[in-house]
């Protein structure tokens, strides 16, 4: 609990820092148009992350690293989490082609492209499905999305990407009643 | 808005001055990591290189090689120059947020001492000497508050002596007088004793000549007695006033009956006056003026009461053509046991000043030796 508020008041001080004291621009990600769809035994999260990607990470990803962005996603009923499950894309990038792919875990999922801008609407897209039991009823789904340290190994370098978010994890929380639900 | 301590203008304009300096630092800095972030975008090596053709493997290896750490290179410098604007924003924040607390906490802990330091010197003038402060805070404020309490202490010691000097010094005054008093009166007693024990030893039968004279002579003398415990015993108990409204023409002249057959006393009395005090204290304030008026005048010149309205208050002066107080004495006709009569007790204007106070009245004097005295007493007219 305290890592958590920790956590919050850690990206309050930045966001405030950075409005106050820099022309830092970074990222101000946020999720939109999440849905909830029941298929038999599965229940489907999908939406997409907005402004996520848009300033440095062009040049991130093409840095040639491996650039993942992790979801976290938890089912909770109540206090009681009945399920979590984390999914992360990852993009790639051949500097010799000037090729781009997004690798989706969720869904085992490929996306080939040598335009970044597809690339980023495709990496920002999500579609993830955990197993549900009848007995759920109304759940809380929480949807959480960060970026890892990635380590530039022609440099011998790790980095933080969590500063290009301005460390803030974005998430949302859909409340559902998987009984009802279509 | 409250004028501002020196030491919180000093550190206000201290704290202004180091956090505009690093806010303009800070603006330097961060335009400066604008320049490089443009001059990092606009450099596209790997797009040119992508461009050429390689006319072997081996070129295209090496191109790779070079692509692939020249990217790996831009995309660090910006990730470096995202993650140096944000720690250098948060410290600076951090900054300005510690120093302001710093700033509050040392005005409260400078205040503090000193706001206590105020009450205690507000209670000091207020006589309470007991006052002490708790010797806590910064070392100067320690140190001054040391300073305070040995005074406060001092000032305590200096008041219990002065307490003691100014009773012991009141009973000495109170024993003269008393002996004094009591002596007067006890001496022409002691003659008559003496003088009616001689006849009874030389001449027992004409011991009923003086008889009559001594036995006079005797009572008059215990007369004076009684009126001397009187006196101290009016002055102890002075009580509490219980104000009225009545006219005090009246009382006046009820007053004067009993001394206007010996005296020379005119009045000049406006008769439709109010005034709002104690009827006893009235009484026994006119009597021991007159008094005093009627003992200071020789040769039977006359005295004046004078009386009237002014605003909400009545003025009664009484006047007399006698000899008059000295300029250095004027301050002190009023004390208790102070007195320039060869008789008296010295209570009877101390009372008359005593009631004055009680019964919410101004008593005034003026002076001039050898050509009388003036006083003046301001009445309050109504209950209000």
């Amino acid at each position: 609990m305290f890592e958590g508020i920790g956590a919050k008041l850690f990206s309050s001080v930045v966001s405030l820092s950075l409005l106050l004291f820099s022309s830092f621009q970074g990222n101000d990600p946020r999720f939109t148009s999440v849905t909830v769809q029941k298929t038999g035994s599965y229940v489907y999260l999908s939406g997409s992350l907005h402004s996520a990607f848009e300033n440095d990470f062009p040049s991130i990803f093409s840095s040639g690293a491996q650039i993942p962005v992790h979801f976290a996603l938890s089912v909770r009923q109540g206090s009681k989490t009945l399920a979590q499950r984390r999914f992360t894309h990852s993009v790639s990038f051949d500097t010799v082609t000037g090729t781009y792919e997004v690798y989706k875990s969720g869904g085992a999922q490929s996306f080939q492209s040598d335009k970044v801008e597809e690339i980023i609407a495709e990496v920002a897209r999500f579609r993830f499905g955990i197993p549900y039991q009848p007995s759920w009823g109304e759940v809380n789904i929480r949807i959480e999305a960060s970026l890892p340290k990635v380590n530039f190994r022609e440099l011998n370098k790790e980095v933080d990407l969590m500063v290009l978010w301005k460390h803030q994890k974005p998430s949302t929380k859909v409340v559902v009643d998987l009984r009802k639900a279509q | 808005m409250p004028r501002l301590a020196l030491h919180t203008r000093i550190i206000v304009l201290f704290l202004l001055i180091t956090i505009s300096g690093l806010v303009l630092l800070n603006m330097v800095f961060q335009a400066k990591q604008d320049e490089i972030h443009g001059a990092i975008g606009r450099m596209e090596l790997s797009e040119r290189l992508r461009s050429i053709r390689h006319y072997n493997a081996e070129d295209s290896l090496k191109a790779g090689e070079i692509m692939r750490e020249y990217d790996a290179a831009k995309a660090l410098l910006n990730i470096s120059l995202g993650n140096s604007r944000v720690v250098t924003s948060v410290v600076l924040f951090l900054v300005i947020i510690a120093s302001s607390l710093i700033f509050i906490v040392s005005i409260i802990r400078i205040s503090k001492p000193l706001r206590e330091l105020k009450h205690a010197t507000d209670q000091i003038r207020q006589g309470n000497y007991s006052v002490h402060l708790p010797e806590t805070g910064i070392s100067e404020m320690r140190e001054l508050k040391n300073s305070f309490n040995v005074m406060s202490r001092e000032l305590e010691s200096t008041q219990t002596k002065l307490l003691l000097a100014e009773k012991e010094m009141i009973w000495k005054d109170l024993s003269r007088i008393l002996a004094h008093e009591i002596k007067n009166p006890l001496t022409p007693i002691q003659l008559v004793i003496q003088r009616l024990q001689e006849r009874l030893e030389t001449d027992p039968g004409s011991i009923t000549d003086i008889l009559p004279e001594s036995v006079s002579i005797i009572t008059q003398e215990i007369e004076n007695l009684r009126l001397l415990a009187q006196d101290f015993s009016n002055y102890a108990k002075a009580s509490q006033p219980a104000r009225e409204l009545f006219n005090p023409a009246l009382l006046i002249r009820e007053i004067i009956k009993s001394y206007a057959q010996n005296y020379d006393i005119r009045l000049e009395l406006a008769e439709d006056l109010q005034v709002f005090f104690d009827k006893t204290h009235f009484y026994q304030v006119i009597t021991n003026i007159l008094q005093n008026a009627i003992d200071a005048s020789l040769d039977a010149k006359p005295i004046t009461i004078k009386m009237y309205g002014e605003r909400s208050y009545v003025v009664i002066c009484v006047q007399d053509q006698g000899v008059g107080i000295e300029s250095k004495d004027l301050a002190r006709i009023f004390e208790p046991y102070f007195s320039m009569k060869t008789k008296g007790t010295g209570l009877g204007l101390a009372l008359v000043k005593k009631l004055c106070d009680a019964n919410n009245a101004i008593v005034r004097v003026k002076s001039k030796a050898g050509e009388g005295s003036e006083f003046t007493l301001i009445i309050e007219d109504t209950a209000s």
